[in-house]
């Protein structure tokens, strides 16, 4: 057998399924297999999975992993795509897997070909004979993720269908073979809902945006991410409340109901849609504003299955004005923060609001995981940050902020601290800084507007002070990226919140997500001291993630992380541990405080009125 | 009193007495460890561990740092402790395996933050931990208080301020505020429990003035360090980067090399700034321990307040600047101050009170003692602030100077 590369391996363990390299979002282009085959077995995901598989002896070579194998051109797009968001470069995995295939072809071994059951013809006759596989290398590439506490489950088949009718005539004929079905939006998942020893739909194929402006809103097909559809928005002045980039839009309502910094403004569940198509379990197609459609506005306090598989979305567009602006307000305590925030939703002041801990500002800011460490602990330390409340505002709303708030990072500041923050947390300015004694905060004399000069001096902000972070190797792409104003332009990046995916990079991400009453502050710090004292019990690294208000203040959600190498057993195993003591805990927090709610109930109830579970009357 | 002068006096000569030292790893705290230590004494310091370091080692390395000799470091024991842990000195010191009873306590453990924001920490160092330390020293066969506080005690006034006790009054900052509120608790706990009680008032302590040698650069250190960072960024500006972002405030290269930065710092008409060099201080504190018996209160302090022009001037040579100028009250509402002013006028912010000092510390109690001992608290000349400052940059202002 040839030679398993130990680093390559390691590297592909390490794969966080954010499936960013199926999106486009650094302009660099596509992993070329990619868009032409779909199947998530060609994009480098897929073929760190593959690695990963053969590594682990969980694979034969097969047809299609010959195939993967060679349809990787070793361009290194993956590189600097990875890197942005995991600190990680696939592309020693992928000359890594084209070498093992070589070496097995030189050495003659055994091609496995799976031959074509009875089920797998009468899919293909459904899709197209592309379009469903049972290769067991495809297969294995759709059945796992990061997800701590489910182990591999591998599908029978997997089938990408083409259209709703494809959608109806799949789901009828399972139920005829008596198969379960598991949707998968982009191929990515990370909270284990996408296995099944059944059919795996992997909707990549139905990537249809239809924009009906008249009517406010983006008819969008199940394969498309929030990425794609965001930017599709913008390039028309308008915007969407989006999910995580690569998260497919009809997947994310459905089984979240969408929210995001902007959900102060625009809502969560079903204020984010006009309308959305279903294929039933039972095969037969239906709209939910379909009076004789069953009632998925409707929350039940418990598991509910989904509504079917969402074949369109009628997404809500919203306007956007051209003087709006990210701009950052730092606190010293988080209880200010949290109150200013929901004070902006109180009075109607900004768009997307939330409250960020130092280990997001200090994440989402910096393209490296060292770089990101440093600012997190000068954050507190030296500048006297212990929280922050990100906006954006138009003009009128960034002026009703200053009057409010102490002291404002606009977004001037923000891009000189973005490009220049290997320098912020340079040693010498930082004991400067800490040792500072006057009566304004480090962090407000830096906000000084007339300070500007200065800061300018020690930060040095450019394109070239922040690529000075990264690996030399990818120095001169991200002194390219970085020169694109879009790079530090909060609004844009808000939007399409291609840095948010970076809190997976310094170890999986299993996050928990609360709906809290803001203005419950003794609520509020008994949730986030219990994730604190359970994540500790058992050796857990956790931390704070945001809350950002909704209804005007009245609600908001708060989501805590824990962080584990998933790669680790032991790791796991300590999640596995703690999760049932968190559970009872927050169903019992739940029972007593109205407004508490674990989002885990509105899992597969996304399409439901926010009211019928912010509120319980 | 807990104990006579007679048996104290013999005590003291025989050296038998175990002096605990709070804050022992700090600035003040550490140096007279050493001359205790230097002097014959059994000493015990308490200390807290550090996020990468016992305290054992903490110790050893300041030990290192201090030169201390074989025989000085078998009379020095480490308590483990923190004086914000009400049941500190159970763990630290009165287990089996403790150093034995405490007969003096020297306490030097202290928040020296001026900061307001930072009242919280200051509180609970200089107000409950000096608590926790007094319960100690009352259930403890203590017999005598060395109180190290402030001469700022004395508060918001002018003229002359006294060796007496401060019962209340104005304070510039919470620092002085806690201390002087400290001294009270100080007074009436050994009132009450018949410990002797020193307490040392020095001003502000800078590095040796033999060896500018230091372990704290706030202070005086604070706002040379930011000039001498500015100077770095712009002069590397110049030399890397033509010089645009100087060029934005005025800064220029000039000919005898100097660099011109314009920064004009307000101080008033009078006063200066009252500096103690640690030498100085840690020998005066050792002379009161040896001729106050009875107890008192005393003022280490400058008898000739240092004008903050020379300490200008001083800077200015040393670290080949120029442009930087003190001005009068005013000066800034003829011409507003540029983006240098701004960030120089914040960081002196907190130490502009002790600036423009007018306060005049009375040494009737120290006098006699300084007189005994023939000591004289050594003049801030051109010499002693460029041993200081060059010792400070060659230990990177700290950050190369312990683990």
């Amino acid at each position: 057998m040839p030679r398993i590369d130990p680093d390559a391996r390691a590297t592909a363990a390490q794969c966080r399924h954010y499936a960013m390299c199926k999106i486009d979002y650094l302009a660099t282009g596509l992993c070329p297999s990619g868009p032409e085959k779909h199947f998530v077995t060609y994009y480098p995901q897929g073929r760190m999975d593959l690695y990963r598989g053969l590594s682990e002896g969980q694979i034969p070579v097969t047809d299609a992993l010959l195939d993967a194998a060679d349809t990787c051109t070793l361009c290194g797009i993956c590189d600097p795509q990875c890197h942005f968001i995991t600190g990680m470069q696939p592309t020693a995995v992928m000359r890594a897997l084209k070498g093992y295939v070589e070496d097995y072809r030189r050495e003659k071994g055994e091609v496995v070909r799976t031959a074509e059951d009875e089920a797998l013809r009468k899919l293909r006759e459904i899709v197209g004979r592309d379009w469903a596989s049972n290769d067991p290398a495809v297969l294995w590439t759709y059945a796992d993720d990061p997800f701590p506490l489910a182990g591999p489950q591998m599908p029978r088949y997997v089938v990408l269908p083409g259209s709703r009718d494809d959608v109806a005539a799949v789901v009828g004929l399972a139920n005829e073979l008596g198969l379960p079905i598991a949707i998968r939006g982009n191929g990515g998942s990370v909270f284990g809902f996408v296995f099944t020893d059944g059919i795996v739909l992997d909707m990549n194929r139905m990537r249809k945006i239809e924009f009906d402006l008249e009517n406010w809103c983006a008819a969008v097909e199940p394969g498309v991410t929030s990425f794609e559809l965001q930017q599709e928005a913008c390039r028309r002045g308008l915007r969407v409340n989006a999910a995580e980039p690569a998260a497919t839009v009809c997947g994310n309502l459905v089984c979240t109901g969408t929210f995001s910094t902007w959900s102060n403004v625009y809502g969560t569940a079903a204020d984010n849609f006009v309308d959305m198509e279903f294929v039933g379990r039972d095969g037969r197609v239906f709209r939910l504003n379909d009076k004789r459609a069953p009632n998925h506005f409707a929350f039940e306090h418990r598991g509910v299955p989904s509504p079917g598989i969402c074949t369109k979305a009628f997404v809500k567009l919203h306007s956007a004005t051209d003087d709006e602006e990210g701009l950052l307000v730092p606190f010293g305590g988080f209880d200010e923060a949290v109150r200013f925030a929901r004070e902006l939703g109180q009075r109607r002041i900004g768009l997307a609001v939330a409250v960020l801990g130092a280990h997001y500002v200090a994440t989402f800011l910096s393209p490296d995981e060292d770089l990101a460490g440093k600012l997190k602990a000068a954050l507190p330390e030296a500048l006297g940050v212990e929280a922050m409340v990100f906006a954006v505002a138009d003009r009128y709303g960034r002026d009703a902020i200053r009057k409010i708030a102490p002291a404002v990072i606009d977004s001037s500041l923000l891009r000189l601290l973005m490009l220049g923050l290997p320098k912020l947390v340079e040693p010498r300015w930082l004991d400067l800084v800490r040792e500072y004694e006057g009566r304004a905060r480090p962090f407000e004399l830096l906000c000084r507007p007339d300070m500007r000069p200065v800061v300018e001096a020690v930060l040095q902000p450019s394109p070239e002070t922040i690529a000075g972070a990264v690996p030399e190797a990818l120095r001169p792409f991200y002194r390219d990226l970085y020169a694109r104003p879009e790079m530090t332009d909060m609004v844009w990046l808000n939007m399409h919140r291609i840095v948010s995916a970076r809190m997976s990079r310094r170890k999986h991400m299993f996050a928990f997500l609360v709906y809290v009453p803001p203005d419950r502050l003794d609520v509020v710090h008994e949730i986030l001291d219990g994730f604190v004292r359970v994540a500790e019990a058992h050796g857990i690294d956790h931390d704070f993630g945001f809350l950002t208000p909704m209804d005007f203040g009245k609600r908001a959600i708060l989501e805590y992380d824990y962080y584990l190498d998933h790669a680790d057993p032991a790791e796991r195993e300590k999640i596995a541990r703690a999760m049932p003591e968190l559970d009872p805990w927050l169903d019992e927090l739940a029972a007593r405080v109205p407004g508490v709610l674990s989002l885990k109930y509105v899992f597969s109830q996304g399409c439901s009125r926010k009211e019928n579970f912010l509120y319980r009357v | 009193m807990r104990i006579g002068t007679g048996p104290l006096r013999k005590k003291r000569a025989a050296r038998t007495s175990r002096i605990l030292v709070t804050g022992g790893t700090g600035f003040l705290g550490s140096h007279i460890a050493f001359a205790l230590l230097r002097a014959g004494y059994r000493v015990t310091v308490l200390s807290r561990s550090s996020k990468n370091l016992p305290a054992r080692d903490r110790v050893a390395h300041l030990a290192d740092w201090l030169g201390l000799e074989e025989e000085e470091r078998r009379r020095l024991a480490v308590a483990e402790g923190d004086i914000l842990d009400p049941g500190w000195a159970a763990a630290a010191l009165e287990g089996p395996a403790g150093p034995g009873p405490v007969d003096e306590i020297v306490h030097c453990a202290s928040n020296t933050s001026f900061a307001e924001r930072k009242r919280a920490e200051v509180e609970a160092v200089n107000i409950d931990g000096l608590r926790n330390v007094l319960d100690f020293a009352a259930r403890s066969g203590c017999f005598f208080f060395h109180d190290v506080s402030t001469a700022f005690v004395a508060g918001k006034r002018t003229g002359l301020c006294r060796e007496e006790w401060v019962e209340s009054g104005e304070f510039t900052n919470v620092y002085e505020e806690t201390k002087a509120r400290g001294e009270v608790l100080v007074r009436d706990v050994c009132r009450r429990e018949g410990i002797r009680l020193n307490v040392c008032r020095p001003s502000i302590v800078y590095g040796d003035s033999r060896t500018g040698r230091t372990l704290r650069f706030n202070a005086l250190y604070f706002p040379v360090k930011a000039a001498v960072f500015l100077r770095d960024i712009y002069l590397a500006d110049i030399r890397e980067r033509n010089g645009r972002k100087a060029a934005e405030l005025g800064i220029r290269m000039m000919e005898n090399r100097f660099l011109f930065m314009p920064i004009r710092i307000e101080v008033g008409r009078e006063g200066g700034i009252n500096l103690v060099p640690i030498d100085h201080c840690v020998d005066v504190f050792m002379a009161i321990l040896e001729d106050s018996l009875d107890g008192g209160i005393y003022h280490i302090v400058n008898p000739r307040p240092t004008r903050i022009e020379d300490v200008v001037d001083h800077a200015k040579r040393l670290f080949r600047l120029d442009g930087i100028e003190t001005c009068g009250p005013g000066a800034f509402d003829a011409r507003p101050k540029n983006a240098l002013e701004t960030l120089y006028d914040a960081t002196l912010d907190v130490y502009r009170p002790y600036m423009q000092d007018l306060r005049i510390f009375e040494i009737k109690n120290a006098a006699p003692v300084l007189e005994s001992h023939g000591l004289v608290c050594p003049e801030f000349t051109y010499d002693v602030f460029a041993r200081c400052m060059n010792y400070a940059v060659e230990a990177g202002w700290g950050a190369r100077l312990l683990p």
